[in-house]
């Protein structure tokens, strides 16, 4: 008997067109090999011509990254297709625990003082002023409830959505994921009283220093309730 | 049982020896038993500003090294009887020929002769710091209105207050100059003491007789009329249990400067 295969995808490699480019949709049931040789098929075939931007549906199996290198290379190889972005369904338990960790929010109660370093995986709360020289650092988003007067990085793994927002907003270094910005007086956007702002990375790729208040517009996601009354 | 106070700063040149050596002396004056060690072992100083320079006979190391007894180098200071007494640094080694741990237990031993013992540490955050820092019982940062001054005090109340075994540091802003804080050219006394958030323990006027009386051999503190040794007063009889009011010199009332200055010209 045939290996049942899941929902609607009967065939091993499905190529569908979307408003949003191509959708290559490999069948979490099929064997590894199995996959690769249909997939260099398919893509071949020269009735998909142009360079369009595909994404690839992986379903509820892992992949390493050896492997999706591997199938991306046969699909860079094949065709003038370009992929631009992989979806799959499962994660392995490691990654769940770094996403459960980056989720997790860590407080500091004390002053952070020049040469002292504070991390946290998740989301950072300081209670307390951050002096020059002092560093706080965290995976996600980071507050603090005093002076921020040193070195703040938020998103330290990679997340640019993150924002950094204190009571008192006067850092000499702001960083996010990985984009640097040493506060001097030259930028516009410092403020003479610095009460209650926060910084987040704007499209342009730079850190825009705003109002405390305008984070639920600018990041509507942090806050984790639902609904109102 | 006496009381291990270190005196330090991170920054060199805010006053540490000077401020050891006035604050030994006050303390001295209301009748306490007092011993200073010199830790700055290579660049001695607090035996000059004491005035017991030629005294010298054996030093710390000779001490930790067992080459003499403590009684045989500590150095009397004849001005005070049998009050204040120093250990000098060692001036041809270096800070890396001691260890926090015989530092912890020298002052362990000494503790029992005196009600106070105050050790000058050098500048710094390396070894000479951490052996100044390892037999004491509670810490008390210099700091003069300077940034950079600021800066290094906040770096080395960091470090002080991951000792499991000191109290929490105290702080004293050195060299206030009422004119320059009063003209909003200087740190004041309020924007140092919140932005460190550790207790004040005094403030010391800048004062030109300072300088002279160290080159003299003389603490200043040992001129009641001068500002400076009243700032020293005030901190030592603070540090004995007493609650002495701030010294008035920041406030920019009408007429104040000419008080202030008649004050700062006075003998």
């Amino acid at each position: 008997m045939k290996a049942q295969v899941t929902g609607f995808l009967k065939n091993i490699v499905n190529i569908k067109g979307t408003n949003k480019g191509l959708l290559i949709q490999l069948n979490d049931m099929a064997s590894y090999t199995e996959i690769l040789d249909e997939l260099k098929k398919k893509v071949s075939d020269p009735a998909l011509e142009g360079d369009a931007e595909v994404q690839i549906q992986l379903a509820k199996r892992h992949y390493s990254t050896g492997q999706l290198e591997e199938i991306k290379k046969v699909i860079h190889e094949h065709s003038k297709m370009k992929v631009i972005s992989t979806k799959c369904d499962v994660v392995t338990v490691e990654e769940c625990n770094r996403m459960i960790a980056e989720r997790q929010s860590e407080t500091y109660v004390g002053i952070v003082r020049s040469g002292q370093v504070v991390k946290a995986k998740g989301d950072l709360v300081v209670i307390g002023d951050v002096n020059q020289n002092g560093r706080i650092e965290a995976g996600g988003n980071v507050y603090v409830l005093g002076r921020l007067k040193g070195f703040a990085h938020a998103g330290a793994s990679g997340n640019k959505e993150a924002v950094i927002a204190a009571s008192w907003l006067e850092a000499t270094h702001l960083k996010i994921a990985d984009e640097l910005e040493t506060m001097t007086d030259e930028l516009d956007s410092l403020s003479e009283q610095p009460e209650m702002e926060c910084a987040y990375l704007h499209t342009s790729g730079k850190i825009i220093i705003d109002r405390l208040q305008e984070l639920r517009f600018l990041r509507p996601q942090i806050s984790t309730f639902k609904g109102g009354s | 049982m006496g009381e291990a106070i270190v005196i330090t700063s991170g920054k060199g040149g805010v006053g540490k020896t000077t401020s050891t050596a006035n604050l030994g002396t006050a303390l001295a004056l209301q009748g306490k038993k007092v011993c200073l060690i010199d830790t700055d072992i290579g660049l001695r100083n607090l035996d000059v500003i004491l005035g017991l320079e030629n005294r010298i006979i054996y030093d710390l190391i000779d001490v930790l090294e067992g080459r003499c007894k403590i009684h045989q180098a500590l150095v009397k200071d004849k001005r005070f009887e049998d009050k204040l007494f120093l250990l000098p640094a060692a001036q041809t080694a270096d800070k890396n020929d001691v260890n926090p741990e015989q530092m912890k237990e020298l002052i362990e031993g000494m503790k029992a002769d005196y009600d106070f013992i105050i050790i000058d540490c050098p500048a710094g955050i390396e070894q000479g710091y951490k052996n100044a820092v390892a037999g004491a019982d509670r810490a008390i940062v210099i700091t003069t209105p300077e940034i950079s001054a600021v800066r290094d005090a906040d770096r080395i109340i960091g470090l002080l207050e991951l000792e499991e075994n000191l109290e929490a540091p105290k702080l004293i802003i050195n060299r206030i100059r009422p004119h320059l804080m009063e003209a909003g050219d200087a740190l004041d006394v309020n924007e140092i003491t919140t932005h460190l958030s550790i207790d004040l323990l005094g403030i010391v006027p800048d004062d030109e007789r300072v300088i002279s009386s160290s080159n003299k051999g003389e603490p200043v503190v040992m001129d009641p009329s001068n500002p400076a040794a009243l700032g020293y007063r005030n901190i030592a009889r603070r540090l004995l249990g007493e609650s002495v009011p701030l010294m008035t010199m920041d406030k920019p009332k009408p007429g104040m400067f000419g008080k202030l200055k008649s004050i700062f010209s006075s003998k």
